[in-house]
């Protein structure tokens, strides 16, 4: 699931340490951080698409749909809107 | 039910919601960001510490809105909440229903009797080789991942656009300690300076011009190469970027020269912006194509009612102007909706309101005429084998056979219903552009007249089985309004 980092945090000053599952594997975030930020900081890798090439985050802003995933079982929830909670449990395959 | 809703929280939004208040009315503000300000002014979490709020530069008011909006307990907020579509209610004329969505709680409906939509805009999506590739974003994207999330890419980064907000990005990564190895931009540098100067005559309103020209010889004193005339033709790599072709042009963005590649691990794109319009599109709203604000606009009348009754638009959905005319149209729209519903109006606040409209038009008339995009020359990137609509996977090749097969195609929507091109998640957000500039070229006319995609509830998607809830009123908080998700 992880590559090398693609991006990194540059504050330490964040909030408290929550742990959420990315395909089942657990992923250390921090409270408030989005779960598309989170996955970035990791090098998670998002959904590929039908040829099964990967995607990643296009707009985080909510408008392109490529961070989407199911959210505790809900599908098509946009990770760059939802911030980070204890036992949260992504699914990438969930962009449709 | 409310007297008003509005949809967007933010300078358009913030503004029209005070200044509703102001004249008496129930004011509910829905915003799928989980805090006010917008994208201009988007802020890290509540819970991260030692990051607080620092107003883009020369927007100072910001600060102040931002938290006269927060204190005032007479606006009601749902933050967290996306808007998915409007209903009109037959057997009461005078009511309209807004259909949220939110990500755990699912969906329920919000009356009022008038409705503002302030959904801002977003980056313009441009396909070419490789735009799909993880590793390419879109400058705004990148700039609220920065700023408001405090995580930078790591690794080189090449930008390439043609909107001054490129450079706003570029400094903010350098700033952050991200090596950036190129700024291309399509339009030749003299262009921000000329700009420059031709603002001095707009006095008071330099905003984020101003702080491009500081931010272009910064970069340059740090070393940053920034090309003009030079724009991104192809990103590579199998699973990430790893490479980008960086092309000249001539004036008219037209390749001339040989292509070169530069390593890069990321790709910041930002070529300017598509102003929201599918929830105005989907309430039957009249949409104008006006290229230097944004594409396609919603029409409005000169206090920003729409051709849909109790409709009304403010920011960029009514062109993309930049926060100022943003603010200034939300406080005009909510003044109008105000006297709408029997509330006294002075005439003195009308008077001041069009003339605040009036000056920050003067200012965004000349950076819209200056930073344009060249919609027909970005139409042109994509090749036969490029992805131009994400979600469904059409490649240009697919539109171009279709447009083939069928000469008497010409209108986007036609090509939607035949291609799949928008029928996916982003509900064409990300292919309207690319599938319209593909038409056009194809059919040797203008790119507005190819129409535009129509937009359907749920215009952003939800899970199916949320769609069941879809008239079941949200309760209205009662003593504690503010509900932050
Ligand atoms: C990512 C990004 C970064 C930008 N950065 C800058 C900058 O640094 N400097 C600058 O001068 N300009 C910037 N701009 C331009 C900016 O859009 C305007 O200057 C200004 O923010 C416009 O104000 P607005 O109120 O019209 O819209 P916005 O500030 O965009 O506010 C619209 C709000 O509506 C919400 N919204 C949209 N659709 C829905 C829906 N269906 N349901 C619920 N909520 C919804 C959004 O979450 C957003 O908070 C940026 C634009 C973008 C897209
Ligand atoms: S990154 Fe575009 S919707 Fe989340």
């Amino acid at each position: 699931m992880t590559q090398d980092n693609t991006w990194r945090r540059t504050v330490n000053e964040r909030a408290a340490a929550v742990t959420i599952t990315v395909d089942g594997r657990p992923l250390r975030a921090r409270a408030g951080e989005t779960v598309a930020t989170a996955m970035l900081a990791h090098g998670a890798a998002f959904d590929r698409d039908r040829t099964g090439a990967r995607r990643a985050p296009l707009c985080n802003m909510g408008t392109c749909f490529e961070c989407a995933a199911t959210v505790d079982g809900r599908p098509l929830t946009r990770t760059c809107l939802v911030p980070a909670r204890e036992d949260m449990a992504v699914q990438t395959q969930g962009r449709l | 039910m409310f007297d008003l809703a509005i949809i967007g929280a933010g300078p358009a939004g913030m503004a029209a919601a005070l200044t509703a208040a102001d004249h008496g009315l129930r004011v509910v503000v829905i915003d799928e960001q989980g805090r006010a300000g917008g994208q201009i002014f988007r802020r890290p979490p509540e819970t991260f510490t030692g990051s607080e709020f620092r107003p883009t530069a020369g927007y100072e008011w910001a600060t102040a809105l931002i938290r006269r909006f927060e204190a005032d307990t007479r606006v009601v907020g749902r933050f967290g909440w996306s808007a998915i579509g409007i209903l009109h209610e037959d057997a009461e004329p005078d009511t309209l229903c807004v259909a949220v969505n939110h990500p755990t709680r699912g969906t329920g409906m919000i009356t009022a009797r008038r409705l503002l939509i302030a959904t801002g805009a977003y980056d313009l999506p441009v396909a070419f080789p490789g735009w799909t590739l993880p590793g390419v974003m879109a400058a705004g994207g990148v700039q609220t991942l920065v700023k408001a999330q405090k995580v930078a890419p790591a690794g080189e980064v090449v930008l390439a656009g043609a909107h001054p907000l490129l450079l706003l990005v570029a400094d903010l990564l350098v700033g952050n300690g991200v090596p950036v190895r190129e700024v291309a931009f399509a339009q030749s540098i003299p262009a921000p300076a000329e700009m420059l100067r031709a603002l001095n005559a707009v006095p008071g309103h330099l905003r984020m011009l101003a702080e491009t020209g500081t931010v272009l010889t910064r970069l340059l004193r740090r070393g940053v190469r920034v090309s003009p005339r030079t724009v991104v033709t192809a990103a590579h790599g199998t699973e990430h970027v790893s490479r980008v072709t960086l092309t000249r042009v001539d004036r008219r963005w037209q390749a001339k020269g040989a292509p070169r590649d530069v390593a890069a691990s990321h790709l910041v794109v930002g070529y300017g912006f598509v102003a929201s319009t599918e929830l105005a599109r989907q309430a039957g709203c009249e949409l104008t194509f006006d290229s230097p604000r944004g594409g396609w606009v919603v029409a409005h009348d000169e206090r920003l009612r729409t051709s849909v009754p109790g409709v009304s638009v403010a920011g960029e959905p009514a062109g993309v102007a930049g926060a100022d005319a943003s603010r200034a149209e939300g406080a005009l729209a909510a003044l109008a909706l105000a006297a709408d519903l029997g509330r006294p109006v002075p005439a003195a606040a009308f008077t001041e309101a069009e003339r605040a409209v009036a000056r920050a038009a003067r200012f965004s008339t000349v950076v819209q005429r200056v930073f344009e995009p060249d919609r027909e020359a970005l139409g042109r990137l994509a090749t036969q084998e490029t992805t131009i609509c994400r979600c469904e996977m059409v490649s240009r090749g697919n539109v171009d056979d279709f447009l083939a097969s069928a000469p008497f195609v010409t209108d986007v929507n036609a090509v939607k219903l035949s291609c799949r091109t928008g029928m996916g998640p982003c509900q064409g957000r990300y292919c309207e552009n690319t599938v319209a500039g593909v038409l056009a070229a194809a059919r040797d006319q203008p790119i507005g007249l190819g129409g535009r995609f129509s937009a359907h509830l749920p215009v952003k998607p939800v899970p199916v089985g949320d769609l069941g809830a879809l008239d079941t009123p949200l309760p209205e908080p009662g003593a504690t309004p503010r509900d932050i998700n």
